[in-house]
C-alpha cells in the first residue's frame, strides 16, 4: 500500500474515533444543569410519554437535550464565532459586530405591538376610573428605552442592510395605542452618549450612565430637580461583565464591561423583597459580582415585588414602578424623591399590579418603564394589570 | 431525522454501524431494518405506518404477478393495481389540497382543504418502491419473497428522505449477499464526511444569506444583491441536496450497499440539457425510464416527443411540490429543453464555453426563483427586481455588506461546484511519493479541522433546515 493511501485511511478511522469519543464522552461525562455561559438552564431528558412520542415532541426534546449537553459545548460554540469573524462575518446570529468592541443585538420586526398596546390602554382605563371613583390623582407616565441599536446606530458596521423597522415608530406606536403619556428619553441618551458609555458593550442593558440620562428625562417630566452625579458616591464593582449579547456570539478576545454603581450619600433606605421576605439597606448585592449574570446586582435580580422606602426622601410621593430589568438600574437615582417605591416584575407578579394601587392610596406615580428589546416578547407586560 | 444533526451523527448512525459488523451477516439486514425505521418514525412517528403500507402494496401484488401472472394481461392487472394505490396514496396525501385549491379556484367552488401535513420523504419512497414492481413486470428483476427485506429496501435510511431514488434493480443483489470492504467503508466515512461538510458549511450558510435578503424590503433592494441572493439559494440548494445524496452514498459503502450517483456538478453545467444529466440523476432517469420512454420518447415523430416532453417535465415540477410554482418550474425546463433541441442547440455548441457556462447558470438561477417563490405574487416582483424592470437600483451598499460578510464562502462555494477538487487531486497523483505523503497530510488535516467545525455549527444550534420536506 502506497504511503497516501494509508493516511487516508488513518484519516478515515480518525475521523470515526473523534466519533466515538464525543458520543462517549456525552456518555460518561457529568450533566450540567445550569449553563452560566449561557444564563440559562440547560433542557433536562424528557420524560416519555404516548403524547410526546406521537407529535415528536419527545424526539425534539431529546435532540436540545444532547445538544446542550455536549462535550465541550461551550469550546465548540467560540469555535463556530471565530471561525465566523475569520470569514469577515460582521453579524451573527442577529448580533452586529460593532465597532468599538460593541455587540449590538439587532431590533426584531415586533409582531405584538398591537396587542401590548390594548393592553396598556386597558391597564391605562383602570386607572383612570380608579381616579374618578376615588377622587385621586395619579400620574401615570410611560418610559420605553430604546436599545443600543437605535441609540448607537453609528456604531453600527458599515452597509448594515436597513431593519424594514424602527424602534421609535414602535414606541410612537405604543404611545398612540395606549393613550399613556410618554417620556421620551431618546435625546438624553443621545446626549449622555457623545460623553460616556451608555450601553455595556457585551449586554444588552444599558450602562448606570445611560440610566442617570434615563432618570434626567423622568425628572424633567415630573418635576424634579435631578440629582448631580457627582454628589453620588460612584462605585467600580467589576471590570470584567460579559453579559448575555456576549453569551450570544462568544467572542472570547473582547474585554469585559466595567460597572459602576451610584449611591446617593443622603439616602436612608429600607429594601424590602416581599417575595423572599428579605430585608436590605442597599439597592445592590454584590455577591453577583463574582458570577457571570452580574447585572443582576442591581436589585437582586428578579423580585416579583419590591418595596423600597427612604426616609430620608425629598417628597412624600410614593411611586409604582411597573418595568423589566433596564430599571433596575435607575432605582437608585429615583429614590431621592419618592418616600416609597414600589417595584414591580410583572413577569412574576401575579395579583394585578392596578389592584394594589386601589389599595394603596398613599400612591401618587405610576411609571412604566420596559426596553425595546425585549418588550415585545415579555409576557410580563401582558400581566399588567 | 436529519443527517447533520447531533442525535444522528454522534448516536444514532455510531450505534447503528457497530451493532451492524457486530452481528452475522443473516442478522444485517435485520438490524439495518430495525435502525430504518426507527429513524423514520424519529421525524414521522404515525405515517410510518403510511410507509409500511406502500411497501406492503407492492409487495402483496409482486408475489400475486408471481404467482399467477401467467400471461401478460394478468402480470398487468397486478401492476396497475399496484401503481393505483401507490399512486392514489401520494396524491392523497400530496396533492389532495392542491387539487381541491386549484378546483375552487376555477370552478369556485369551496371544498374545503384537508390539511395533511405531507409525510416525509412519501415522494422518495413511493417512487422507489414502485421502480420495483414496474421492473418486476418488465422482467427485468427477480420477485422479492420476504416482505422483511423488501422493507429493508424500501425503508433503507441512508437514502430515505432526500434520495438518491435507488431503484430495487440497483441493491437487488447486494441486499441478499454483499461484501463489506474495509477500503470502501474508509471511503464512505470519507464521502459521508464531505457531504456534512457541504451541507452544514456551506449550505446552511448560503442558506442565511439568502434568507437575509430574501428578507429585504424588495423596494429599497438592489438588482445587484437580487441576484446574488438568487444565487446563494442556487448554491444552498445545489449543496444541501448533493450533499444528502453524498452521505447517503457514504453510508451505502459503509453498509456494503452501491447506491447510484445523483449530482455531477451540475452548476458547471455548458447548456440546460446538460444541466439535466447532472442535477437529480436518480429522479430524471426514472421519469425517462418509466414515463418518457414508454410515452414514445422521441421515436413518435416530433408532436409526441414535444408532448412526452412537457409531459414529462410537468411531472417533475409536481413531484418537486404540491403547488403551482413547482409545475411552472418543470414546465420551463421543460420548454427549454425543446428549444435546446429544436431551436438554438446547434447554435449554442458553436458559443465559447465560457459564454455558455453563462447562459446555463443564469437560466438554473432564475430556475431556482421559481422553485422557491410558492406566491406568485412574489415571485413575480422578485423576477421584475432581477429582470432591473422594477425601477430598482442597480448596485446598493448592502450588496456589499453581503460580499464583505459572504465573500469568502461564496468564493469557496463557487470552487467546490465547479470539479475543481477532482482535477487537483489528479494532479497531486503525478506528484513524487514525498509531495504526494505531504499532500495527504494537509488533507488529513482539513479533514479533522472541518470536522471540528461542522460539529461546532451542529451544537451552536444554528440555521440547519430540512428542504425537501415537501417532495
Amino acid at each position: 500500500m502506497t504511503g497516501e493511501k494509508r493516511i487516508r485511511e488513518i484519516t478515515a478511522w480518525l475521523l470515526a474515533g473523534m466519533v466515538l469519543v464525543l458520543s462517549l464522552g456525552f456518555a460518561l461525562l457529568p450533566k450540567k444543569t445550569f449553563s452560566e455561559n449561557e444564563n440559562r438552564y440547560l433542557a433536562k431528558f424528557p420524560v416519555l410519554a404516548w403524547e410526546n412520542l406521537r407529535s415528536g415532541q419527545y424526539m425534539s426534546d431529546i435532540s436540545a437535550y444532547l445538544s446542550d449537553h455536549f462535550p465541550g459545548r461551550d469550546s465548540f460554540m467560540e469555535l463556530k464565532t471565530q471561525a465566523e469573524l475569520l470569514q469577515g462575518r460582521r453579524e451573527i446570529g442577529g448580533v452586529c459586530i460593532a465597532d468599538d468592541g460593541y455587540l449590538i443585538e439587532r431590533y426584531e420586526e415586533p409582531v405584538n405591538t398591537e396587542k401590548i398596546g390594548e393592553i396598556l390602554h386597558t391597564f391605562a382605563g383602570k386607572i383612570g376610573d380608579m381616579e374618578a371613583a376615588d377622587g385621586r390623582s395619579l400620574n401615570l407616565r410611560m418610559m420605553l428605552v430604546p436599545t443600543a441599536f437605535c441609540i448607537l446606530a453609528d456604531y453600527l458596521p458599515e452597509h448594515l442592510p436597513e431593519s424594514s423597522c424602527d424602534q421609535m415608530d414602535t414606541i410612537g406606536r405604543l404611545g398612540e395605542l395606549s393613550g399613556i403619556r410618554m417620556i421620551d428619553c431618546s435625546s438624553s441618551l443621545r446626549e449622555a452618549g457623545m460623553n460616556g458609555q451608555i450601553y455595556y458593550r457585551l449586554d444588552h442593558h444599558w450602562t448606570t450612565y445611560g440610566a442617570y440620562a434615563g432618570y434626567l428625562a423622568v425628572c424633567q417630566e415630573l418635576g424634579f430637580e435631578p440629582v448631580p452625579l457627582q454628589e453620588m458616591n460612584a462605585q467600580t464593582v467589576t471590570t470584567e461583565f460579559k453579559g448575555t449579547v456576549y453569551s450570544k456570539v462568544n467572542a472570547y478576545m473582547l474585554p469585559g464591561d466595567t460597572i459602576t454603581i451610584y449611591t446617593n450619600p443622603e439616602d436612608r433606605l429600607t429594601v424590602n423583597y416581599t417575595d423572599t421576605e428579605t430585608v436590605s439597606d442597599s439597592l445592590y448585592n454584590l455577591d453577583y459580582v463574582d458570577q457571570k449574570d452580574k447585572y443582576s446586582l442591581f436589585l437582586d435580580n428578579l423580585h416579583s415585588l419590591i418595596e423600597i422606602t427612604n426616609e430620608t426622601a425629598e417628597s412624600d410621593r410614593e411611586l409604582v414602578l411597573l418595568k423589566d430589568s433596564y430599571a433596575n438600574s435607575l432605582v437608585p437615582f429615583l429614590t431621592r424623591h419618592f418616600r416609597k417605591i414600589y417595584v414591580f416584575d410583572t413577569r412574576s407578579y401575579r395579583l394585578g399590579p392596578s389592584n394594589f394601587i386601589g389599595e394603596h392610596p398613599g400612591v401618587t406615580d405610576i411609571l412604566i418603564l420596559y426596553n425595546m428589546n425585549t418588550l415585545d416578547s415579555d409576557l410580563g407586560i401582558r400581566a399588567i394589570y | 431525522m436529519v443527517f447533520s444533526s447531533i442525535p444522528f451523527l454522534f448516536f444514532f448512525l455510531p450505534l447503528c454501524l457497530l451493532l451492524y459488523y457486530a452481528v452475522p451477516f443473516s442478522m444485517k439486514n435485520g438490524i439495518l431494518l430495525i435502525f430504518s425505521l426507527v429513524f423514520y418514525a424519529w421525524g414521522e412517528p404515525v405515517y410510518i405506518v403510511l410507509m409500511l403500507f406502500t411497501a406492503a402494496v407492492d409487495y402483496t401484488n409482486g408475489r400475486l404477478m408471481d404467482k399467477f401472472g401467467t400471461s401478460k394481461p394478468r402480470r398487468r392487472l397486478f401492476l396497475i393495481a399496484s401503481v393505483t394505490v401507490d399512486l392514489a396514496v401520494l396524491a392523497f396525501f400530496k396533492y389532495a389540497d392542491f387539487l381541491t385549491g386549484t378546483l375552487n379556484r376555477l370552478l369556485g367552488a369551496s371544498i374545503p382543504a384537508l390539511g395533511l401535513r405531507l409525510p416525509v420523504g412519501i415522494s422518495f419512497f413511493t417512487f422507489q418502491s414502485m421502480s420495483y414492481i414496474i421492473d418486476l413486470y418488465r422482467g427485468q428483476v427477480p420477485v422479492e419473497t420476504n416482505y422483511l427485506t423488501y422493507l429493508t429496501y424500501v425503508s433503507m435510511f441512508p437514502q430515505l428522505v432526500a434520495g438518491p431514488i435507488v431503484r430495487f434493480s440497483a441493491v437487488n443483489r447486494e441486499l441478499h449477499s454483499r461484501r463489506i470492504r474495509k477500503d470502501e467503508a474508509e471511503n464512505g466515512i470519507l464521502r459521508f464526511m464531505q457531504g456534512l461538510f457541504k451541507k452544514v458549511l456551506i449550505a446552511n450558510q448560503a442558506g442565511v444569506l439568502w434568507e437575509s435578503v430574501r428578507a429585504l424590503e424588495m423596494a429599497r433592494t438592489s438588482v445587484a444583491t437580487a441576484w446574488l441572493g438568487a444565487a446563494a439559494f442556487t448554491l444552498q440548494l445545489y449543496f444541501d441536496f448533493s450533499a444528502y445524496s453524498d452521505m447517503a452514498i457514504g453510508m451505502g459503502w459503509m453498509l456494503g450497499f452501491h447506491f447510484p450517483e445523483n449530482f455531477r456538478y451540475p452548476l458547471a453545467a455548458v447548456s440546460v440539457t446538460d444541466f439535466w444529466r447532472r442535477w437529480h440523476i436518480s429522479l430524471s432517469s426514472w421519469f425517462r425510464d418509466y414515463v418518457y420512454i414508454p410515452l414514445g420518447g422521441n421515436r413518435a415523430g416530433t408532436a409526441k416527443h414535444l408532448r412526452n416532453m412537457l409531459v414529462v417535465w410537468f411531472l417533475t415540477g409536481l413531484w418537486h411540490g404540491a403547488a403551482w410554482n413547482f409545475v411552472l418550474w418543470g414546465l420551463y425546463y421543460g420548454v427549454l429543453l425543446i428549444l435546446e433541441k429544436y431551436v438554438w442547440g446547434k447554435w449554442l455548441e458553436k458559443l465559447p464555453k465560457g459564454l455558455r457556462h453563462l447562459y446555463t447558470l443564469v437560466i438554473v438561477v432564475v430556475g431556482f426563483v421559481i422553485f422557491t417563490f410558492d406566491d406568485g405574487t412574489a415571485l413575480r416582483n422578485y423576477l421584475l427586481l432581477m429582470a432591473g424592470a422594477g425601477g430598482n437600483r442597480l448596485w446598493g451598499g448592502e450588496c456589499l455588506w453581503y460580499l464583505k460578510n459572504y465573500g469568502v464562502l461564496l468564493v469557496c462555494a463557487a470552487a467546490l461546484a465547479f470539479p475543481i477538487y477532482p482535477r487537483i487531486r489528479e494532479e497531486l497523483k503525478k506528484l513524487p511519493s514525498g509531495g504526494r505523503i505531504a499532500a495527504a497530510c494537509v488533507g488529513a488535516a482539513g479533514y479533522i479541522a472541518l470536522f471540528l467545525l461542522a460539529t461546532a455549527y451542529l451544537v451552536s444550534d444554528t440555521y440547519n433546515p430540512f428542504l425537501y420536506f415537501r417532495f
